[in-house]
């Protein structure tokens, strides 16, 4: 028994596989642009390395590599992907382009309040590369006017010549009659057989054609990179002796196979930050929590993640890059606030700020000795201490730190390198509780039913600050905390879900077109996990009338009678008052069903980790440390070291190969049987 | 109390934007309409004890810029009768007290903590209908406030955090959309609850004396940065006159009213008169006190505080409004004003558009934020209302007026179909999501060609809609906002042209055809009136305006206007006629024969015969004479980009800045010195169509005499003079 997931980022790639009996091996190796699968191999390699494996060894003994992948991603974010065409309904061309009008939601924070830097999402479709094809169906599925075949086959020509690569097919209603939008591929088969081609009605099966028709194009920009990718490592893998299942992350949770993933790529694009969020679900319910924040600093991001009565919590609408996109996907609200994130002072405010504009890899901080002159938040952590030493290659030059935040930031305010450094601290991580604050708090939930986790390579350094005044319930370090997402991979279970919204039916008449979309769903949806021991679950998403925002809730197996509508009405009433307010659901409006879903789910069994030795760790050194203005040789532990159960109480470091663990003064730490870490914030003892 | 440390400062700072932002996702999350959750046709502010805006969102500006009327309002008036408490929160739609127009529904919540008063925050939402004669609120025949629906003024809606249900119930029965109105309006409710939960923990945390300092500190801050930038711009008069109808055409055009505004900066001093403006109108397109300021407010931060920070209510603390009652922007009670938002509110827009993109062109460093005006709401939006196949009434706006152009600046084209500048945040819908709304099917919406206003940038384009009823056998009524279809209104700058007027039309569907299909006979299109209805197989049509352009477009780069030929967004025709570029066929692809439109053929330019035409152009400008050269550097201080204050010989006078040629004294009228090329407006409309009044009106394109620049383009009744749109201060 053996599990291997990878996790490939912009700098590195990870590799984690458990054992039988809870033996985890961490690998890391750099990522190769353009040759993403060298990096994966490599990463894998000193595992079997360290294992005193070869690779073949390792690989021929692994019942499932799970990969998440960032190359759907990357061919997005540097516009490298396939030329698209689009084909859709004549008349609506400009549909892309017209974009709902939407010239500012999620532009960078400095551009909100320029108007002259308004503009709408860029997406990777020329506007040329549209074609009309001359056909309508209605809201009930009705067929207004026939697909008109010799215009789409000349419109299909059109883009081919032209030099299109991947075609993306998004007509008007598609999800309630997907008739045209088949008989185009078919079309398309016919005269360009290479030609990848997406429909809106499959990746993308909601009611707006715009978000679906942005899923679409963005599919199909994806898909011959990612397929090709996927092909390519996974001969790799089984040549050298794989012969397990090969599963890839999504990012509406949990873990597909790579034949549907090649299929769908849409659903791979930003699946590493769903790994942390499927990392934090296992860890929890190893624990015994079911409701988690998922927390991870980055270098220049802050991504906060939920975990509620032990599942992943949906975002109705994600956007990459600016652009919607209309599948199901595992909610990470996100700030620009990282270690790379720029402190200055603001003359204007009179008040010292972070961000929004970050250092980029290069120069970097000016910590990183490479020329860069800006201070950052990682800066500060390194003026103060925290961090030692920095990863790989890079030597940390403290006093490039202490130079550029005396000038940009304490001379301007008036006050000393130290307090300017702890305030650099102290607004980013107010930042960041912010975010948990409006995820958790803000939305309805009380923090003090959660557990919050924190992870990534920074992560560990700052919990400690922003999870201060939250009132969670406890806060935990995981021991994989730097590659936590590579472990999400494995941790995840292997699920494929499929949702179709459904032209509106009032809740009273919905039993027969709930069970009729729920028994075509079920079969293609089980099929693709190829059978066998499935948990099949089945949801419906309801609203008051004409509401536009959905609750969607499990139903139980079996038909759907006056029993199922009756809990269903009482529940979505509940559901709506939580968050609303008691006594807030209109009685008399009518509840509508808009959409089923239906997902299978096939459990990976994780071996839990080995149980520490019980023992009592010594620092290893002391290090000058500053808290609150003072500087003292505060002590530092080593994270392997630490022994089951054991409490060390801070001021203190705790070091592991990747990361640092700062333990403020007036906190305490207690290492978990696991090796996980529990932060108390309030050292009570 | 001194202000906090600058740390703290920061803290609670970043907290109250997030408090706001995050009340209008839970309004959204919670409120049912596709106004309000697909077009975003809503904001969330918060304000100080004393009503003062801190923090507003990004969703749409002019709703709760100036929330402080109705929280001033209810603080004089309720005070002790019947009080003020915590846990209270008020509801009104009242536009002679704060809301824009009657669809406008506001509420606010008291924060208190401790006792003590210390901030509101509030929402605003357009609402489908409150009722009134006609569905929408929206009555292009109204004689006064009683032919619209009736306001409710501030009413305390929830009292001890529970809603009070007979009050409700007063307010839903006016409604045809009651079940929509009752979501949207416990999307407000819910939302100030979260806002005010969320400040009372800040003030537990850091102090409430801390919370009132740092809020009143971001307003001093925001009030010295704005004085700042007025600093640093030339002093001087700007002014500029926009156009609105009302009726039928009237041969001594009392249907015609003028929004006028003269603005003066002193120093940091700035003062908008809008006095001169004409008397009110019976009803419908005025627009009260409040929404006269909130547009003001709300132009000024979007005109003139790019960069800056946004705290409405610093803008009210450094800009003086001046305006008469019983004008078309300060109407006087019971004149009708539920169309304002889309008639004179645009009016008022465009004026402070106009007039601070010129003060910024006086200035070398800030005259890349002169940005020429967005579409102007206009005609290509209205209400659709009547009642379903299956009984059941609806009435809602299509939102898709939405979709106009953007203004071009001094170095970016407008951004095509991007809205307006005020309502930043707000969307058109999903096709899809309003066919599930309306009984309605679309035959299109689509990007216009040769919508955008030209110029050396040019404006962003506009949009064609065509909808039909589907899935009713009622006639489907249709009210338009009537306004930018007789002249254009939204202004070019620097020699860039208008964007291209709105169209609206309820009837044949060979008509609409025919003129989608290129048709270039001109149809003459009747105005909207109040008793337009869809029946039997009749169309409805709107084109939504386009953007300004920016400087004269016969300095656009020929290569962009051939991408923008390739792009479907200027037709081969309109490259010659507005941009003076020609261009001929290359390749043998087999397009159509029309060509006018991108598909198939591709084009190129022909670079002689462009430098021919644009010769040609050039000379016609000033009556066939060879244009003067142009000078190396600008010949004195930058009055706008295209005039200079020049000292010579005879004193101050003001001149070209291109060729120094001089225009008038420095006290005198340049603009009577400029070679006028006057045209019909109706040979600038987007699609062959002409409604009646527009011969009144002409496009007025103004030339240095010398070298045949292109300096001002105005849009302007025939009988009406040359606005001197640029006066320094001496």
């Amino acid at each position: 028994m053996r599990l291997i997931g990878i996790d490939t980022g912009g700098t590195f790639t990870d590799a984690v596989v458990l054992d039988q009996g809870g033996r985890t091996t961490v690998g890391k190796a750099l990522s190769t642009p353009g040759r993403v699968d060298d990096g994966v191999l490599a990463a894998v390699g000193t595992v079997a390395d360290s294992l005193g494996l070869t690779l073949c060894d390792l690989l021929s003994g692994t019942d499932v590599l799970a990969h998440g992948t960032t190359v759907g991603l990357n061919a997005l974010l540097t516009r490298s992907g396939a030329r698209v065409g689009l084909l859709t309904t004549a008349g609506f061309e400009s549909t892309p382009a017209i974009a709902k009008a939407s010239k500012l939601h999620h532009l960078p924070e400095a551009d909100l309040r320029a108007p002259s830097r308004w503009r709408k999402p860029d997406l990777p479709l020329r506007r040329g590369d549209v074609a009309g094809v001359p056909e309508r169906i209605d809201l009930t599925g009705e067929i207004i006017v026939p697909l008109d075949e010799e215009a789409a086959r000349a419109a299909i020509a059109r883009l081919v010549a032209a030099g299109v690569e991947s075609i993306a097919v998004s007509l008007l209603w598609a999800p309630v009659n997907s008739r045209h939008e088949h008989r185009i591929r078919e079309l398309v088969r016919e005269i360009a057989p290479d030609v990848h081609v997406t429909l809106s009605s499959e990746v993308a099966a909601r009611i707006g054609e715009y978000e679906r028709t942005c899923t679409a194009v963005v599919d199909a920009y994806t898909a011959p990179l990612v397929a090709s990718y996927l092909r390519r490592l996974e001969t790799r893998l089984r040549d050298h002796g794989f012969v397990g299942d090969f599963v890839v992350m999504r990012m509406g949770g949990g873990v597909q196979p790579a034949p549907v993933a090649r299929r769908q790529p849409v659903q791979t694009l930003r699946s590493g930050p769903a790994g942390g969020v499927s990392a934090t679900r296992a860890l929890g319910a190893r624990l015994g929590h079911a409701n988690l924040i998922a927390t991870d600093v980055g270098g220049t991001s802050f991504d906060v993640g939920l975990v509620i009565d032990g599942a992943a919590y949906p975002a109705r609408l994600p956007t990459i890059d600016r652009i919607p996109l209309a599948v199901p996907a595992v909610d990470i609200p996100s700030i620009g606030t990282g270690g790379g994130s720029i402190a200055w002072y603001d003359p204007a405010l009179g008040t010292l700020r972070v961000g929004p504009q970050s250092a980029a890899a290069r120069p970097g901080p000016a910590c990183y000795g490479l020329g860069g002159t800006r201070p950052t938040l990682t800066d500060a952590v390194v003026v103060l201490g925290y961090v030692t030493r920095l990863g790989a290659t890079l030597t940390l030059d403290r006093d490039a730190a202490s130079r550029a935040i005396d000038e940009h930031v304490a001379r301007p305010l008036g006050v000393g390198v130290i307090e300017a450094a702890e305030g650099i601290v102290q607004v980013a991580c107010a930042q960041m509780r912010d975010l948990v604050r409006r995820t958790t708090i803000q939305r309805g939930h009380d923090p003090s039913d959660f557990v919050l986790v924190a992870y990534g390579g920074a992560g560990p350094q700052y919990v400690g600050r922003y999870a201060e005044d939250l009132g969670v319930s406890e806060v935990i370090i995981p021991a994989l905390a730097p590659e936590f997402s590579a472990y999400g991979a494995i941790s995840a279970d292997l699920r494929v879900a499929e949702e179709r919204d459904l032209r509106p039916v009032p809740l009273v008449d919905a039993g027969p077109p709930i069970g009729a979309a729920l028994a075509e769903l079920e079969p293609e949806v089980v099929a693709q996990l190829g059978g066998g021991q499935l948990t099949v679950r089945r949801s419906v998403g309801l609203r008051f009338y004409r509401q536009l925002q959905r609750i969607d809730l499990p139903i139980p197996a079996g038909p759907v009678d006056a029993d199922v509508i009756e809990d269903l009405l009482a529940r979505f009433h509940q559901g709506y008052e939580l968050v609303v307010g008691p006594g807030s659901a209109p009685p008399d409006t009518p509840v509508e069903v808009v959409a089923v879903g239906l997902e299978a789910v096939r459990p990976i069994v994780v071996p839990a980790p080995s149980p520490r030795p019980h023992r009592r760790a010594q620092p290893v050194r002391t290090t000058p440390t500053w808290f609150r203005g003072q500087a003292n040789d505060w002590p530092v532990y080593r994270w392997v070291a630490l022994g089951g159960g054991q409490r060390i109480t801070g001021p203190c470091l705790v070091e592991s190969d990747q990361t640092t663990v700062v333990v403020y003064p007036g906190q305490a730490l207690q290492a978990l049987p696991g090796g996980d870490l529990r932060l108390i914030l309030q050292e009570t003892a | 109390m001194t202000a906090p440390d600058p740390i703290t400062l920061e803290i609670i700072r970043h907290r109250l934007a997030g408090i706001n932002d995050e009340a209008a996702i839970m309004l959204r999350q919670v409120s049912g309409s596709q106004i309000a959750v697909e077009a975003n046709d809503l904001n969330t502010a918060i304000t100080t004890a004393d009503g003062t805006v801190v923090a507003c969102g990004d969703y749409v500006l002019c709703q709760v810029a100036s929330l402080d009327l109705v929280t001033s309002d209810i603080i004089r008036n309720y005070s002790t009768d019947p009080g003020i408490r915590p846990g209270d929160q008020f509801m009104t739609n009242d536009p002679y007290v704060g809301t824009l127009h009657q669809p406008d529904v506001v509420v606010v919540a008291p924060v208190f903590h401790e006792g003590m008063l210390v901030a509101w925050c509030g929402s605003t939402v357009h609402q489908p209908d409150v009722g009134g004669p006609a569905t929408g609120g929206l009555a292009l025949d109204a004689g006064s406030i009683f032919d619209e629906p009736l306001p409710v003024p501030p009413v305390r809606i929830v009292e001890h955090d529970r809603i009070r249900r007979d009050i409700e119930r007063g307010y839903l029965i006016r409604s045809r959309t009651p079940r929509l109105n009752a979501l949207d309006l416990a999307g407000q409710i819910a939302a100030n609850r979260a806002a005010v939960a969320a400040i009372q923990n800040l003030c537990r945390r850091y102090g409430t004396e801390t919370v009132i300092a740092a809020m009143d500190h971001l307003v001093d801050a925001a009030e010295r940065q704005l004085r700042a930038r007025l600093r640093e711009l030339p002093d001087g008069r700007w002014r500029h006159v926009s156009y609105l109808e009302h009726g039928t055409p009237a041969p001594d055009n009392s249907d015609v009213y003028l929004v006028r505004l003269d603005a003066t900066k002193r120093g940091e001093e700035l003062v908008l008169d809008f006095s001169d403006s004409s008397p009110q109108a019976p009803g419908a397109i005025n627009a009260a006190y409040p929404a006269l300021v909130n547009f003001t407010v709300a132009s000024v931060l979007v005109y003139l505080c790019a960069d800056l920070l946004w705290v409405p209510g610093a803008v009210a603390r450094v800009v003086k409004i001046v305006s008469r009652e019983g004008t078309v922007v300060h109407a006087r009670w019971p004149a009708g004003v539920a169309m304002s938002t889309a008639t004179s509110c645009q009016a008022i827009r465009v004026s402070v558009n106009a007039c601070l993109s010129r003060m910024l062109e006086g200035s070398a460093e800030l005259a890349r934020l002169a940005m020429a005006s967005c579409q102007s709401s206009g005609a290509g939006g209205g209400v659709l209302s009547g009642v379903s196949r299956s009984g059941e009434p609806f009435g809602s706006m299509t939102l898709d007026e939405l979709t106009g152009g953007g203004g071009a600046t001094l170095l970016f084209d407008g951004v095509d179909s991007s809205g307006s500048t005020t309502s930043p945040g707000a969307s058109c819908a999903n096709v899809e999501v309003n066919e599930s709304y309306l009984p309605v099917l679309y035959l299109r919406r689509a990007e216009l060609a040769d919508s955008a206003g030209p110029g050396r940038q040019r404006g962003g384009v506009g949009c064609v809609i065509a909808l039909r009823p589907h899935g009713t056998d009622e006639p489907v009524r249709v009210v338009s906002f009537a306004q930018g279809l007789q002249h254009p209104a939204a202004v070019g700058l620097d020699g860039g042209d208008p964007g291209r007027q709105s169209m609206f039309y309820a009837g044949r569907i060979e008509v609409v055809d025919d003129m989608l299909a290129g048709g270039r006979v001109e149809h003459a299109l009747p105005l909207p009136d109040a008793a337009a209805r869809l029946t039997g197989g009749a169309v409805h049509l709107a084109v939504t305006q386009g953007g300004g352009g920016y400087g004269d477009p016969l300095e656009r780069d020929p290569a962009a206007v051939l991408t923008d030929v390739a792009d479907g967004l200027v037709s081969v025709v309109g490259a010659e006629r507005d941009y003076g570029v020609v261009l001929v066929r290359s390749g043998c692809d087999s397009g159509s024969a029309v060509g006018d439109v991108a598909g198939a053929t591709s084009w190129t330019v022909d670079r002689e015969a462009t430098a021919a035409r644009r010769r040609l152009i050039r000379s016609d400008r000033i009556g066939g004479r060879e244009p003067a050269a142009r000078v190396a550097h600008r010949p004195g201080r930058r009055l706008t980009n295209a005039l200079d204050l020049v000292d010579g010989p005879g004193g101050r006078h003001i001149a070209c800045a291109r060729c120094a040629a001089p225009l008038s004294p420095v006290d005198g009228n340049p603009y009577l010195a400029m070679a006028v090329v006057e045209g019909p407006v109706y040979e600038a409309a987007p699609l062959p169509a002409r409604y009646p009044g527009a011969e009144r009106f002409v496009i007025r394109r103004l030339h240095c005499p010398s070298c045949a620049s292109r300096i001002e383009v105005q849009v302007s009744l025939r009988s009406d003079p040359v606005v001197q749109a640029v006066a320094p201060i001496a």
